[in-house]
């Protein structure tokens, strides 16, 4: 059997080599198809190891604390993503804050509060500015670089503000001489103590702009507007090696906090990522449904050529059935040819999909990314591609009559 | 039945269409062939000759009827039972040839010992040698087209007894050749028979008659005429003598080796 096998191979082999640009040209359509799921896949992986390494950078220590409980559905993570108001129905409070501090091994923790308001500079004044409001803590946490002036601490935390770069350029026009200046948010007056430098990361786990951002602490909010609503609270851990216990802990002092009420998320590592891992997922899974397409198109014209070949080959089908070929023995010959074509399309793919992510590398962020899932889920598909379209002109080629086919037209 | 028959035809009737349409290739044909026989069917067109040739070769089924080839009812058998049996027992020669355009003669030659599980290389010194037979050794790399139809048809001939069948079937192999090469290839033909094969032949030809050991003329699907010019017990026999001689000839290792040689490797793997 093996040696039947291996003769059914080489019989295929030495068929594609006879047309060769035939068979070239049937390879490059399933190469295509293959190759734009290799550019997707590959981008996904990227993507996803940028938003990983964006956590290793914060530190395995990081604890966050969201409103709503953790959604796991692909519909309530496309509403939570597409939903301007998401974070309104937050329950977390300032105070809620406090009560996790005094949970054992943590360093500290700080809120955050995003709001948006009108602020002026003597010379501009621009309306829905984010602004951000936390507590000394958050420097502590996630330690933003400062390019002038400092972040605000305990003394002069109730009338300082920190800029983000862009906005320090919009409200001053600078940012060499901001520090010391000040700012009037809702008739307050405020004054500029720092200004951060500009951000380069393209994602981060607050799902805040810190280039345009305002920086200020809560209770400073919580006067000017009344009533503030925490959507995120940062936890750093004194030690990485218990995060769950911590993870725990926090949900257990919450809870016991709200009266059981759970109505928040505790995450750590992989979970803090998981609302934007989640888009991208879905994303991915998306445009590689659309290159799927494509894939299939390349099984046509494998099936289409087979489909001819059998056709060319009636009489040599009839003269090998009549030296003694059983209809398996042309259907494996025929079938084979047909997953030699699809795997050899495949293997372009592979090449040319990296090609073009080694080219998009050269001008945007994403580093090609290669993974033994994505080199394995091309070869099972080419290889599914092959016996699914493969199947059909082999079976018509083995089930042809071999009195007819010797009639048949040389 | 006696040792010797090889083939026997009990009631063999093969019809086409149905009805108004219905028409008769073969009714209730008899016939019992002994092992060594060269028969000459002959006829008019249409008198079921090939429709005959075609069911003993196991490319086509009767309607009904028996057939009985070496004690074994094969009428109804699976057509990949059909299969095995063409490449084991049966060698086919043809009026066109029926070479494959795109492979050399050597191949050509080695096609049924792929169906027969050889090794390329068996059976490519297999197929060497064939040719080596038919003067053809030095022509092994050329592709069907350039040969002449003589050689064409030596080569066919040659594929027809690469596997040492028992029963050879020719239609018509000299329909399409000229005196001279259909001389040869009758030639050819003649001293296969007298290493003992059974070879059964449709012709047109009635010069050709000379070479058989028996003319069956046929008409509309019946026996028209037998005529056997040699005593059953003078036909040639030395056939498993023959094969094995041949086998060990041509290659240095027999099948048995290779199994062997399977086998022991296999067990070694698993240890």
């Amino acid at each position: 059997m093996a040696l039947l096998l291996r003769t059914h191979y080489k019989l295929a082999k030495t068929a594609i080599k006879e047309n060769r640009t035939r068979s070239f040209l049937t390879c490059l359509g399933i190469a295509i198809g293959v190759a734009s799921i290799i550019l997707i896949l590959s981008l996904m992986g990227s993507i996803s190891n940028l938003i990983k390494s964006e956590i290793g950078e914060i530190g395995a220590d990081l604890i966050v604390v969201r409103p709503g409980t953790t959604k796991d559905t692909v519909t309530s993570i496309v509403e939570e993503l597409t939903s301007a108001n998401s974070f309104q129905k937050s329950n977390l409070s300032a105070s809620d804050t406090d009560a996790i501090k005094k949970i054992e091994n943590i360093s500290a923790a700080a809120p955050i509060a995003i709001s948006n308001n009108t602020v002026a500079s003597e010379k501009n004044t621009f309306s829905s500015v984010s602004i951000l409001g936390t507590t000394t803590d958050f420097i502590k946490i996630e330690p933003l670089a400062m390019r002038f002036g400092s972040f605000f601490n305990e003394n002069n935390q109730e009338n300082s503000v920190v800029l983000g770069h862009t906005l320090s350029l919009a409200l001053f026009n600078t940012i060499n001489s901001t520090v010391g200046k000040t700012i009037t948010i809702m008739g307050e007056k405020f004054m500029v103590v720092g200004v951060l430098d500009e951000i380069e990361k393209s994602i981060s786990f607050d799902n805040i702009d810190f280039d345009n951002a305002l920086i200020m602490n809560i209770n400073a909010i919580d006067k000017l507007t009344g009533s503030t609503q925490v959507q995120q609270i940062n936890v750093k851990a004194a030690n990485t090696d218990s995060l769950d216990t911590i993870s725990d802990n926090i949900k257990k002092t919450l809870l016991e906090k709200k009266n059981g009420d759970q109505n928040f998320a505790v995450a750590h590592g992989d979970g803090i990522t998981h609302p934007a891992g989640s888009l991208f997922n879905i994303i991915s899974g998306m445009l590689t449904l659309v290159a799927a397409i494509s894939l299939v198109v390349g099984g046509i014209g494998v099936m289409n050529i087979m489909l001819v070949s059998v056709a060319e080959r009636t009489h040599e089908i009839g003269i090998r059935k009549a030296v003694g070929a059983s209809s398996r023995n042309i259907l494996l010959q025929f079938l084979f040819e047909a997953l030699i074509l699809s795997i050899l399309g495949g293997i372009f793919g592979l090449i040319l999909g990296y090609i073009l992510a080694f080219i998009l590398s050269t001008f945007t962020p994403f580093a090609p990314f290669i993974s033994w899932e994505i080199l394995a889920i091309t070869f099972l598909t080419t290889l599914v591609i092959g016996i699914i379209f493969g199947i059909y002109p082999a079976l018509k080629a083995a089930t042809k009559n071999p009195i007819d086919s010797l009639k048949h037209y040389q | 039945m006696s040792e010797n028959t090889i083939i026997e035809l009990k009631g063999l009737t093969k019809k086409y269409g149905y009805g108004d349409t219905e028409s008769f290739a073969l009714k209730d044909f008899d016939l019992t062939i002994k092992r060594g026989e060269f028969i000459m069917i002959m006829g008019p067109s249409g008198c079921g000759k090939t429709t005959l040739l075609n069911i003993i070769g196991l490319l086509d089924r009767a309607t009904r009827g028996e057939y009985i080839l070496n004690g074994e009812n094969v009428a109804g058998i699976s057509s990949h039972r059909q299969a095995k049996l063409r490449a084991k027992k049966i060698g086919f020669v043809f009026q066109n040839f029926n070479l494959i355009n795109d492979l050399p003669i050597l191949e050509n030659v080695a096609l049924p010992l792929v169906y027969t599980g050889y090794s390329k290389t068996s059976r490519l010194k297999n197929a060497s040698s064939v040719l080596k037979r038919f003067h053809l050794q030095e022509r092994e790399y050329y592709l069907p087209y350039q040969l002449s139809g003589g050689q064409q048809q030596r080569v066919a001939i040659a594929r027809a007894i690469v596997g040492d069948p028992e029963i050879i079937l020719a239609d018509e192999p000299t329909g399409n050749l000229d005196s001279r090469s259909s001389h040869i290839v009758m030639e050819e033909l003649k001293g296969i028979h007298e290493e003992g094969n059974t070879i059964i032949m449709v012709t047109h030809n009635p010069t050709l008659t000379v070479y058989a050991t028996r003319v069956i003329n046929m008409l509309d699907g019946q026996i028209d005429t037998d005529v056997k010019t040699v005593a059953d017990a003078n036909l040639p026999q030395p056939i498993s003598v023959k094969i094995k001689k041949r086998k060990s000839d041509f290659s240095s290792l027999t099948d048995n080796d290779v199994k062997r040689s399977r086998r022991s490797r296999r067990s070694r793997r698993k240890k």
